[in-house]
């Protein structure tokens, strides 16, 4: 995929592999890397010393960053073995894709991606509302529709949506890339409800999607390929369920950063071995360190939910959080898969039924596709991981884009507070864009809100 | 025109005449939003569907407290009226998850104080396929039982077969006042049928269809023709309120098509009176000209506006959308590109709904779009 010398994907794999071949004994006040570091732009020297300051979390940073240099590599290479592209978004799981023989790029992830190119991803944010989509759709799709608009990313063999219902800026911005840029595109329907029924409907749907991607692709499903698959995203299950364990303590030894990988890992990763080797490391550095006392510096004074998403432009906040503020990010809703099912491997039935459980349970579908005080909608979600993992706070990362959330954002804050006597700050901006509210602006609203809480 | 006055003061009252007649007979009153209810069933039940509107509305303030800005002014402006007591008249409220923003307002409303009696909301599917079929006709059955359970009532077959020639008559007659805005020197203004579409969703159809049927024939007979010499389709977010299009026709233009879903969307469609009348509506209902939150569907919506515009000969398109209805905007995008390629000029125009706050700037895009035509 991408030939051109100006190929976005082609950079951030390079980018990929040049962050994977440091070193876990990497010396960052070497006079060398010094200067290295001082040349990066600011928000990406932010993320890079959140992946590498601490030691912990460098070691599974290079990990995190050989097992996806790997992957996006593998994307460049896809088409000359005969394997189809498909993009999709983060609530529609990988694993089917890794079976099919296919490679699966999450659109949200690739615009994240592109925050680390040397132009970053504003102007093709830009370029996707000049060429015609409103401004008020999510700059998560935005930023891949603007790479299209560009010239620099090649079209996909397939389009596939699963957030119908849960949130329309996602499901219409596919709709738009399948129309404007001509992408042959499947969609899977989300219930309203969340019960045996709802489940049941949806499985059919997760069914006919394959029956027509088979069809579409000429990829066949492989029950041996599937059940290797399956027995692999188990094992990453049982991991991350382990991790979680690991964070139920007081203070809290998972290393902030932990939460932005596992995301990458299980939107792109999950169903492969390097996702089961990133979680073993993560999952052995957090042991490790709550065997020898480690947790946020100087001491967790803070434990903090946050009950949407994040701000992925600099992700210097984990580390800000992590070493100076003393406060410790438990996860947020993209982040938290409690709810994960461990999937039957007796046949293909089972197995399919159980992934379509897991994207039944994915972040947004499950949070935001119904009424919000559902059993197993945001409320519902929001008190058990507050209360499970014992959070002082939670934090409503509102972007612009998602009018579903900040639709009853209100309701859900004012019940944690009732329910639980915990407060939640409301935050403005949009994850992938810095100018909409701007780093400091964000740190300084979290800094004073969490003097009102300790 | 005596029955366009009539019609013209129903749309301009939220608790009009045929709804206090209606309730004074000791008869219920049901909201209900979205041209994904079958509201047959309503009626069927001998309860007004009544469709919820945000008309009238001069700030949001309380529901922008629950609501926010990034949310679209039309379901702040019904959530206002909620709130303030301004739907009182209703016995219930039937919501449908049509979009973000309306299925958050039926959520806040719920929720507070001011909540009906009766709150429901039906969820419609987003493809349309047979499961996604099968999963409508199961709703519309819970529906139909929790319309029955609630108001102690049974729609029995005979009564949604009535119900369902009646709405037919409506959507007939419809379609006969949509040739007469098509013809060379259209005898209605847009903005004259907007109150029409508005008043047909706020009294009882039987009465509606009487007056509508006086209306076609005044028209008929009549001489007067609405002045606009630039022949405009509009489609686009819901409109039920005529200040928009009288502001895009005080330029010298004429609406004389529309794809909207209060209007040539929501009545384009037949219900099969031949057989099993439930299953027959919720064909209807799933399959009628699709709404954009229907996922691959574009094709099938790009080529009723187009076949409205044919029919209609109009010299341009607006493509209107209330800001942050991302369903819209994002299907407006691709329907003016697809337009212009076709020949047939477009412009998009974000606005809000209710008080035009700007209606400055829409003004002077629209003049930009009439001389571009013109020239």
């Amino acid at each position: 995929m991408g030939t051109e010398n100006n190929s976005a994907l082609e950079r951030i794999v390079t980018n990929f592999e040049m962050a994977s071949s440091l070193p876990s004994d990497l010396d960052l006040e070497s006079p060398a890397m010094k200067a290295v570091i001082d040349a990066m732009p600011e928000a990406r020297r932010g993320t890079f010393l959140a992946m590498y300051q601490d030691p912990d979390v460098r070691e599974t940073s290079v990990v995190f960053n050989r097992s996806s240099g790997n992957y996006w590599r593998s994307l460049l290479t896809a088409r000359d073995e005969g394997k189809k592209i498909v993009f999709v978004p983060f609530n529609f799981a990988p694993e089917i894709f890794h079976a099919l023989n296919m490679v699966p790029v999450c659109v949200e992830v690739l615009t994240t991606m592109a925050q680390n190119l040397e132009e970053g991803v504003a102007e093709y944010l830009d370029l996707a509302v000049e060429r015609g989509l409103p401004d008020t759709m999510c700059s998560t799709q935005r930023g891949v529709i603007g790479l299209f608009e560009a010239g620099i990313l090649e079209k996909p063999d397939l389009l596939i949506n699963g957030a119908l219902g849960s949130c329309d800026p996602n499901s219409k911005a596919f709709e738009y890339m399948a129309e404007k840029f001509d992408i042959p595109a499947l969609y899977l329907d989300i219930p309203y409800y969340h019960d045996k029924r709802a489940l049941d409907y949806y499985a059919r749907g997760f069914k006919n999607a394959i029956k027509a991607i088979e069809e579409m692709t000429g990829h066949k499903l492989d029950p041996d390929r599937l059940r290797e698959v399956v027995d692999y995203t188990n094992r990453a299950t049982e991991l991350f369920f382990e991790i979680n364990e690991l964070k139920r303590n007081v203070p809290n030894p998972v290393p902030n950063y932990y939460n932005m990988q596992h995301i990458g890992t299980k939107f792109m990763m999950v169903g492969k071995p390097e996702a089961v080797e990133f979680y073993e490391k993560a999952l052995e550095v957090s042991k490790d360190r709550l065997k020898k006392g480690k947790h946020v510096l100087p001491e967790e004074k803070i434990r903090v939910l946050f009950i949407y998403t994040f701000f992925y432009f600099d992700t210097s906040i984990y580390s800000w959080f992590q070493e100076e503020m003393g406060v410790s990010y438990l996860m947020d809703v993209l982040s938290a898969f409690d709810f994960n099912p461990h999937i039957d491997t007796s046949s293909v039935d089972t197995m399919l039924y159980g992934l379509a459980e897991e994207m039944f349970n994915l972040p947004m579908t499950r949070q935001l596709a119904g009424s919000w005080d559902m059993d197993s909608n945001w409320l519902w979600d929001s008190l058990y991981y507050a209360k499970t993992y014992k959070a002082d706070c939670c934090v409503f990362s509102g972007h612009l884009a998602c009018k579903q959330a900040w639709g009853v954002y209100r309701l859900v804050s004012d019940s944690i507070k009732k329910e639980l006597g915990i407060p939640c700050l409301r935050l403005e901006g949009d994850g992938w864009d810095s100018r909409i509210t701007p780093l400091a602006v964000i740190r300084e609203q979290l800094e004073e809100f969490f003097e009102t809480v300790v | 025109m005596r029955a366009l006055e009539e019609l013209t003061e129903v749309s301009e009252n939220l608790e009009n005449k045929y709804v206090s007649d209606w309730r004074n007979q000791g008869k219920k009153v049901v909201g209900y939003v979205c041209s994904y209810l079958p509201e047959e069933i309503l009626y069927a039940a001998d309860i007004l569907p009544y469709r919820i509107t945000g008309k009238g509305v001069k700030d949001t303030s309380q529901a922008d407290s629950y609501l926010t800005r990034v949310n679209c002014t039309f379901s702040r402006c019904c959530l206002e009226l909620g709130f303030s007591g301004g739907f009182d008249f209703l016995d219930g409220a039937v919501f449908i998850n049509g979009c973000d923003h309306i299925r958050r307002a039926y959520d806040n409303w719920k929720a507070h104080q001011s909540a009906l009696p009766f709150m429901y909301l039906l969820p419609v599917p987003h493809l349309i396929n047979p499961e996604g079929r099968q999963w409508y006709l199961e709703e519309v059955v819970k529906f139909k039982e929790a319309i029955e359970a609630y108001f102690e009532v049974e729609v029995i077959d005979e009564k949604l077969s009535e119900a369902a020639a009646v709405y037919n008559e409506t959507r007939r007659l419809f379609k006969k006042l949509y040739d007469l805005r098509a013809k060379d020197e259209p005898p209605l203004s847009g903005t004259e049928v907007v109150s029409i579409l508005s008043a047909a969703a706020a009294m009882p159809k039987k009465e509606f269809n009487q007056i509508l049927s006086e209306l076609i024939e005044e028209t008929e007979a009549s001489s007067s023709k609405a002045t606009g010499k630039v022949r405009l389709l509009v489609a686009g977010s819901l409109m039920d309120d005529p200040e928009f299009l009288r502001n895009v026709e005080d330029l010298g233009a004429v609406v004389v098509a529309d794809a909207l879903c209060f209007g040539a969307k929501n009545f384009w469609d037949l219900t099969d009176e031949s057989g099993d009348v439930l299953e027959a509506l919720v064909d209807r209902y799933y399959n009628h000209v699709p709404c954009p939150r229907m996922a691959g569907e574009y094709s099938r919506r790009f080529d009723f506006v187009k076949e409205q515009a044919e029919r209609a000969h109009v010299d341009g398109v607006i493509l209107e959308h209330i800001k942050f209805c991302d369903t819209h905007g994002a299907d407006n995008a691709l329907l003016k590109k697809d337009f212009e390629a076709a020949g047939i000029p477009a412009i998009e125009l974000e606005r809000q709904y209710g008080p035009l706050a700007d209606a400055g700037r829409l003004r002077t895009r629209a003049q930009a779009f009439l001389e571009r035509i013109r020239r």
